[in-house]
């Protein structure tokens, strides 16, 4: 360390590990951070379970999301969008819709001659006074199509002489729901590129020294996100260099950046207010997806006429056009030698993501048996005509967890082996092992898969199936992202203040407790505003970063603006400031003497002590690397027992124990509601979710709620959360994010215990009643 | 569309009598958010599909986009935001707020008026079975469901405590 780097940064022993894997551990940070939080501080408001702060307010119907924002003269947007899975647009004229009842302003979307890549392509925008004006009027936009040949099938498209969905390379538009690190950028050959992949050892050589192989190939489905509320802007210029929007995003500040570059603006003229999004779990960031200029539209149709425009995409538009997760064809090849020990993993992926990239299958197969020596995980991205993928809480991984996770437990049943064992034999990390070994128990492994398997034996109808599967992500928590101000008045008004947006994830409620138990008074007197670009520079709710980003920034304002406190304390108390101590009611105290709190905060001089921070890069002393970065590793994993109607083929989820960790639980009532909602998701994605796309004509069928079966209160399994607190130091509240680890192993988890029920594999998601039924009936793979 | 083809309806609206010129065409739902500025009750899918804009209508629960608002004429509609207005919060509302069983909150109106309809018409407190056969009809993508049913029995209790009390 260079003695500059030495005189910024200092060492402080902390209590750091998990459950009684507790050591003494040097770390290094930054000279000014606060003594990061361990496991020997004792916390009164972090950590405890917290009703979030705004939660009457979504409870009564007062939240205002995007969708119920109402200006003066405000109108309504609609968009047409090509019904044609790839053509060429011939010819567009926006004039005669200008005639129509109620239309104020109508604009082009796209040029004559552009191709338009799949159903839904957006055409050309126009603003009305009403919904159903803008609506009718659409039909009066004149355009013709010329149809060009498509592909919409995965497979098809791999295909030599497939209809090619790109002429051009591909440029790969990044968000931060992205995973760092994941992009690709290989050639195209026809419509396949390489995309991300991951290799150590040579696993041709373990292959080689095999003694027992299972090779075969898995698919998944496409999985939309199907937030509630659908992508939705509104637009109002202030004047012609300034605009505010209101936009349901997760990414406020990649709105802000995207919108000032459309329009030319500086981002500082550019105010984005998301007060309440309705679900954005991945595919909100920036103000559309790829192929689709939503920002535009709102931005332009308002500038023509004038007026603030509303632009709230519908259902159809919602699942068409807005973004998914890619389907995947996974090829694994496994070996292991006559000991049991794995030799050699081997995955090829393909995966469209439509007209866009992003089709990898995550760390799973790379990451979590990590004492595999020889590891080879190769993605590709495979162009179709259909709408564009976006990131989808942990991109990439449910599905690369499904096929690595079955794949190990077609390889176990073979040789004859538990599949706990096998996997606790392959995994390194020390917080995996332990939650694997905390399941064990907790979900009585043993004697649930002993029972299961006499059912099977004795032929019953009804069956029951126990799996076990691992999550792999890594802590993408920000530096220097996220600016948080705190400051007290003299009223002893306490605020918090970044201009964050709550996924739904309680980030408010996370700010709040944060800088309660750093001034050491009630979380009731902590107002939090978020939500809004003026409130600072903060980060995009995505690759589960907030809390990690924002919570620390939160305490080192805290703790500045409690040091400023400090020191006007002593001086009323006329001690030094080494004498002063802090009571757990946020007075000050010397000696004898103490000043409570909002005494102390009269003598303020002027209108309030403020203080703005952020958070330095993670100190780096965690135990377990992800792969490919330097980032912290995060381990869960996920138990699940089903139950099979063997006449009818249904298969339900019954069961599922979710051991994660999130490093310090700030808050587990909102953690355990993050993990409980994953769970769903994932149940759902393993069961019931597919995006159904007719081949002869490239149409989505079931563009909807209804047809596009979403998991509902009837299918819900009982489910465990148990975290498992780690205090990682890896910044000075010791977050990690949980988001997304918490939907990564949960259609794997189900499709291993499928095939403990069925007694073979169903290779394909989602496991559907016909599926199961043919495994029954001896179809390996289904 | 014309104005000639408006009709003015008539019906109570959260207890008060509200009169509202609307196209023939126009839903319930449309007519609470586009007209009435009433924005509780939520648009997820505008066709039956996701329960977001359950109102009740006479005490019952109703989809108010699949409801044209000329066939609420003369009727008594509730929506969430009556829920949220008595002088003391109503414990549907505060059970949401204590078992967390709000995440992003968008489905949560409309989760709400089909829950305190059956609370109200249950004479006994709700199994969580039954809860969850009532809120079938409205999807959420946040919670995975368990707080939320947790709440409504929660709730279900109470109500039945503080009913049998005041006896
Ligand atoms: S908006 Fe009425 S059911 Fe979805
Ligand atoms: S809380 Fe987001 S949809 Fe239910």
């Amino acid at each position: 360390m260079s003695q500059e780097e030495d005189s910024l940064t200092k060492n402080v022993r902390l209590r750091l590990g998990f459950a009684d894997q507790l050591r003494e551990v040097t770390v290094t940070t930054p000279k000014d951070e606060p003594r990061p939080w361990d496991a020997d501080s004792a916390l009164t408001v972090v950590g405890q379970p917290t009703p979030r702060v705004e939660g009457s307010l979504k409870a009564s119907g007062a939240a205002v999301y995007t969708h119920d924002v109402r200006l003066p003269g405000m109108l309504y947007a609609a968009i047409l969008r090509s019904p044609h899975a790839c053509a060429t647009l011939e010819h567009l004229d926006v004039a005669a819709a200008l005639a129509q009842p109620g239309v104020v302003a109508a604009v082009p979307l796209a040029k004559v001659g552009d191709r338009l890549r799949f159903a839904g392509h957006d055409v050309a925008a126009l603003a009305a006074r009403s919904r159903d004006e803008a609506r009718a009027a659409l039909s009066a936009i004149a355009v013709r199509y010329r149809p060009e040949p498509f592909v919409v099938d995965t497979l098809e498209a791999m295909q030599p002489g497939a209809p090619q969905v790109h002429a051009a390379a591909v440029s790969e538009r990044r968000t931060e729901g992205d995973e760092p690190g994941e992009a690709s950028g290989g050639a195209a050959r026809g419509n396949v590129r390489l995309g991300p992949s991951q290799s150590k050892g040579d696993h041709k050589k373990g292959l080689r020294q095999a003694k027992v192989t299972h090779s075969a190939t898995y698919t998944t489905q496409v999985h939309t996100h199907s937030a509630l509320e659908t992508h939705s802007l509104v637009v109002r210029w202030e004047d012609p260099r300034r605009m505010t929007v209101w936009c349901s995003t997760q990414g406020i500040f990649s709105v802000r950046d995207e919108m000032a570059e459309i329009f030319g603006l500086k981002p500082a003229d550019v105010r984005v207010i998301t007060e309440h999004l309705g679900g954005g779990f991945g595919a909100k960031f920036g103000a559309s997806a790829p192929g689709s200029r939503l920002g535009y539209a709102a931005g332009e149709l308002a500038r023509r006429a004038g007026a603030p425009v509303s632009l709230c995409l519908d259902r159809r538009e919602e699942q068409l056009c807005t973004g998914n997760r890619p389907d995947s064809i996974q090829q694994v090849t496994l070996g292991a030698g006559a000991d049991g020990a794995l030799t050699a993993i081997h995955v090829v992926a393909h995966g469209s993501g439509g007209i866009a990239t992003g089709a990898g299958v995550g760390r799973s197969a790379f990451g979590v048996y990590s004492r595999c020596p020889n590891i080879k995980v190769e993605s590709h991205d495979v162009f179709t005509n259909a709408g564009p993928s976006t990131a989808f809480r942990a991109p990439g991984h449910p599905q690369g967890a499904f096929a690595i996770e079955l794949a190990i437990d077609e390889l176990a049943q073979k040789m004859g082996r538990d599949p706990l064992a096998l996997r606790l034999a392959h995994v390194e990390h020390a917080v995996r092992r332990y939650q694997l070994e905390l399941g064990r128990e907790r979900f009585q492994w043993a004697a649930r898969r002993a029972e299961a398997e006499a059912r099977r034996a004795r032929g019953a109808r009804i069956r029951h199936g126990v799996g076990v599967a691992c999550s792999i992500w890594g802590d993408y928590g920000r530096a220097k992202a996220a600016v948080v101000t705190v400051s007290v008045g003299r009223d002893g008004a306490i605020f918090v203040r970044n201009g964050a947006q709550d996924l739904g994830t309680g980030i408010r409620t996370v700010l709040g407790q944060v800088v309660a138990e750093v001034l050491g008074r009630p979380l009731a007197e902590v107002t939090v505003l978020i939500g809004d670009s003026e409130l600072g520079p903060s980060v995009g709710s995505g690759g589960s970063q907030t809390t990690s980003s924002v919570a620390p920034a939160a305490r080192n304002a805290a703790e500045m603006v409690r040091a400023q406190l400090a020191e006007l304390a002593a001086r009323l108390l006329d001690r030094p400031i080494s004498e002063l101590s802090w009571g757990t009611d946020g007075s000050a105290r010397a000696g004898r003497r103490s000043l409570p709190f909002r005494e102390l905060c009269q003598k303020i001089e002027g209108e309030a002590v403020v203080a703005s921070a952020t958070r330095p890069k993670t100190y780096g002393a965690h135990p377990m690397r992800y792969p490919g970065g330097d980032n912290y590793q995060i381990a869960g994993v996920q138990f699940a027992a089903v139950e099979l109607d063997t006449w009818t083929g249904e298969l339900r989820a019954a069961e599922i124990l979710a051991i994660h960790e999130c490093g310090r639980t700030h808050n587990p009532l909102t953690a355990r509601s993050q993990v409980q909602g994953g769970v769903l998701l994932g149940v759902s994605y393993a069961l019931m979710e597919a995006r159904v796309i007719d081949r002869r004509f490239g149409q989505v069928l079931n563009p909807n709620l209804e047809s596009y079966k979403i998991a509902g209160a009837r299918d819900l399994p009982a489910i465990d959360v148990v975290f498992c607190e780690v205090h990682t130091g890896a910044n000075s509240t010791g977050a990690v994010g949980i988001g997304e680890p918490a939907t990564i192993p949960t259609a794997a988890s189900i499709a291993c215990a499928a095939l403990h029920a069925i007694g073979r594999p169903v290779r394909s998601l989602p496991i559907t009643p016909d599926r199961v039924l043919a495994a029954l009936a001896g179809q390996d793979g289904a | 569309m014309s104005q000639s083809s408006a009709i003015l309806l008539s019906l109570t609206l959260n207890g008060e009598p509200v009169q509202v010129a609307a196209p023939a065409h126009w839903t319930l739902l449309e007519v609470l958010r586009y007209k009435l500025d009433l924005i509780g009750s939520k648009q997820g899918c505008d066709k039956g599909d996701c329960g977001a804009c359950t109102v009740q209508i006479d005490g019952l629960p109703a989809l108010a986009c699949l409801t044209l608002a000329a066939l609420a004429d003369g009727r008594s509609v509730t929506t969430v935001e009556a829920l949220g207005c008595g002088p003391v919060v109503h414990p549907l509302l505060d059970a949401f707020d204590r078992h967390d069983a709000a995440q992003c909150g968008f489905c949560t109106p409309g989760i709400l008026m089909a829950a305190e309809s059956l609370l109200r018409r249950s004479a006994r407190p709700v199994t969580r079975h039954e809860a969850a056969s009532a809120l079938a009809g409205n999807l959420c993508r946040c919670t995975g469901y368990t707080k939320i049913l947790d709440a409504v029995v929660d709730a279900s209790e109470r109500l039945r405590a503080e009913h049998d009390d005041g006896r």
